[in-house]
């Protein structure tokens, strides 16, 4: 059986800085955790998936190759069910999140600048839109246009389920953290501000730490 | 009282939570979809009644207008929490329901059940570079057990996940991963050995 | 969000433990990093997902991690019983790894069952801890809490109450806060 290329050239990684296989299967992890706890949808880690996938592919091709009673023949593919069911559930749990906040995470992305990096990919985004006109559509057809017409809109102020940022969560510090606004000054207290320290762990409210979710600083458990 | 068949409506979801999916209510939504024809009716006389200069109807207005919005938002939920059940059946079951499911649906129901089946199937073709990803499969983490079994008839040749090749012959016994025999245990052609 | 046990179980299977293979083998490349050379009686290091595989297929012995130890345990539960505070555990997932050892390996494991009970101990020590240390925390008004040293299972195990109960008092808070202003505007 081949051996794998060693070094991967990950592509999201602006320097260019290249990862070996198992780093990016330690990212996949993290980006699994970190979709798993955040009430709201984070940005897609497509680079990753997509890395992953290969390398599962290509695992595929040695094992199909390899000799009949190969003893590692098990292993690997023990190895794949895993890798497989990390990728899976990640992406399932996001969908869930898409079907669960449509026209959320649709307004979300109408409003995103062109600079900025999506939140879903493409092949999810038109999962949204199909999704959203769907359901839309079926609540028409069984109900809106045979009420009065003063009741047949959706008014998005009742009907658009949003994420609660403001619910608690359990994370890990990655890097050291200075000055996170906890808690914004009110009528009867002064602002809230903590410094977080590399490996401590808290639990405490996803809105403050949200930021930091995203660029790796904190990662939930 | 105003609101009373949308209330049964909700109350049915109630026997959703068991995983379960009651017929679908055609007479019950109609029912609500008349009521609310009725209050909206009464409103627009009282109003132009209002403007031809009687007073005193705009309390009725009102409660009448409360009562539209709540039938709106059960007929509405009722609707929504449907498709959820009908949604993870999907994830359960496969794109084709079984029978006695379908038969619950309403025409509006299976529409909206095959545009999510190629909707879905459209999203989970397009994962990776090619080939796409099952995402209704590994829906639990995996396992790899081992059990002993015992063969119950002369069966012949098979071959492992590793691809070694057994020969199961009646009363023979072998150690097998539990994911590549469960279907001839299933067939009666070995038996799961339980110390 | 809420996570299974047995993905916790699934997240502690990547620990690496000790095993003394009976067989001859290259170095196996796996996606996650190489594994081997394997060499009858060498002991080598490989996933505890890999370990219980081979196991279960005959091929090797697993060691038991140095902290499965009864005397070192005891240590750590006499800690445990000293310290206010969560102590720091030999193994992020103590429990599970003990677990899936017991089941898949017993005979692998000196003294198996003062072992099994020592954990059990551990565990509910620090269960009656979390539990005091969670009423501390919702009756009191503080915004967040350090839980260092608490590890994966023991966090799915408070999460979905914990999280519950302190996303409610926050709602309630805050509506509090705001009904506040508005009788004052």
């Amino acid at each position: 059986m081949a051996d794998l290329t060693e070094e991967l050239e990950d592509e999201s990684s602006e320097e260019g800085e290249s990862m070996t296989a198992a780093e990016v299967l330690q990212k996949l992890e993290e980006a699994w955790l970190n979709e798993k706890f955040s009430p709201d949808l984070l940005e897609i880690k497509n680079d990753i998936v997509d890395c992953m996938l290969e390398q599962i592919k290509e695992m595929e091709e040695n094992i199909r190759r390899a000799k009949k009673g190969d003893f590692r023949v098990g292993i690997h593919k023990m190895e794949i069910d895993r890798i497989r069911y990390f990728i899976s559930s990640y992406l399932r749990t996001r969908l869930q999140k898409i079907e669960k906040y449509t026209a959320h995470v649709l307004e979300q992305e109408k409003a995103r600048g062109s600079d900025e990096t999506p939140q879903m990919s493409p092949d999810e985004y038109t999962f949204a839109k199909e999704y959203s006109e769907n359901m839309e559509n079926h609540f028409k057809v069984l109900a809106l246009r045979h009420m009065p017409p003063n009741l047949q809109a959706l008014d998005p102020k009742h009907t658009v389920m949003r994420p609660n940022l403001d619910s608690y969560v359990f994370l890990r510090v990655n890097e050291d953290t200075a000055g996170v606004l906890v808690e914004e000054e009110t009528a009867e207290a002064g602002e809230e501000v903590i410094d977080l320290e590399k490996g401590d762990q808290l639990i405490i409210r996803y809105r403050p730490v949200a930021t930091l979710v995203e660029s790796g600083a904190v990662g939930l458990i | 009282m105003f609101g009373e068949k949308a209330l049964e409506l909700i109350k049915e979801l109630q026997r959703c939570l068991d995983g379960s999916l009651p017929p679908f209510n055609e007479e019950g939504v109609r029912q609500v979809l008349e009521e609310m024809k009725a209050l909206f009716e009464q409103n627009q006389g009282d109003v132009s009644a209002t403007v031809a200069g009687e007073t005193g109807l705009f309390a009725g207005v009102q409660l009448r207008h409360a009562a539209l919005e709540r039938n709106k938002r059960c007929l509405l939920a009722y609707l929504y929490n449907r498709i959820q059940q009908i949604k993870k059946m999907r994830w359960e079951f496969g794109s084709v329901l079984p029978q006695d499911i379908r038969y619950n649906l309403s025409e509006q129901e299976v529409q909206w059940f095959n545009r999510y089946n190629k909707c879905l199937a459209n999203y989970m073709r397009s994962i990776g570079e090619d080939g796409g990803l099952d995402l209704t499969q590994d829906i639990k983490p995996p396992k790899t057990l081992y059990i002993e079994v015992r063969c119950t008839t002369d069966h012949g040749e098979f071959e492992t996940q590793d691809g070694n090749v057994l020969v199961l012959k009646k009363n023979s016994q072998h150690f097998l991963l539990r994911s590549e025999c469960e279907h001839l245990i299933r067939q009666g052609i070995l038996e799961h050995i339980v110390h | 969000m809420s996570m299974d046990p047995a993905e916790v179980e699934f997240l502690a299977e990547k620990t690496m433990v000790t095993v003394v293979p009976n067989f001859n083998q290259d170095k196996i490349y796996l996606i996650g990093g190489e594994i081997g050379p394997f060499s009858p009686s060498l002991p080598v290091d490989v996933p505890l997902w890999m370990a219980l595989n081979l196991k279960q297929r005959q091929k090797c012995r697993i060691q038991p991690p140095e902290w499965m130890d009864v005397e070192a345990l005891e240590e750590v539960k006499q800690k445990e019983t000293d310290d206010k505070f969560f102590t720091a555990m030999p193994s992020n997932h103590y429990m599970e790894i003990t677990q899936l050892l017991m089941k898949y390996a017993p005979e692998d494991i000196p003294r198996a069952d003062q072992i099994r009970t020592l954990i059990k101990d551990i565990w509910d020590l620090r269960n009656a801890k979390l539990r005091s240390s969670i009423d501390v925390f919702v009756r009191s008004d503080v915004t967040h809490a350090k839980l260092n040293h608490l590890t994966p299972m023991e966090i799915n195990t408070a999460r979905p109450f914990l999280t519950r109960a302190l996303d409610q008092m926050h709602m309630l808070r805050t509506n509090t806060q705001t009904g506040l202003k508005q009788t004052q505007e």
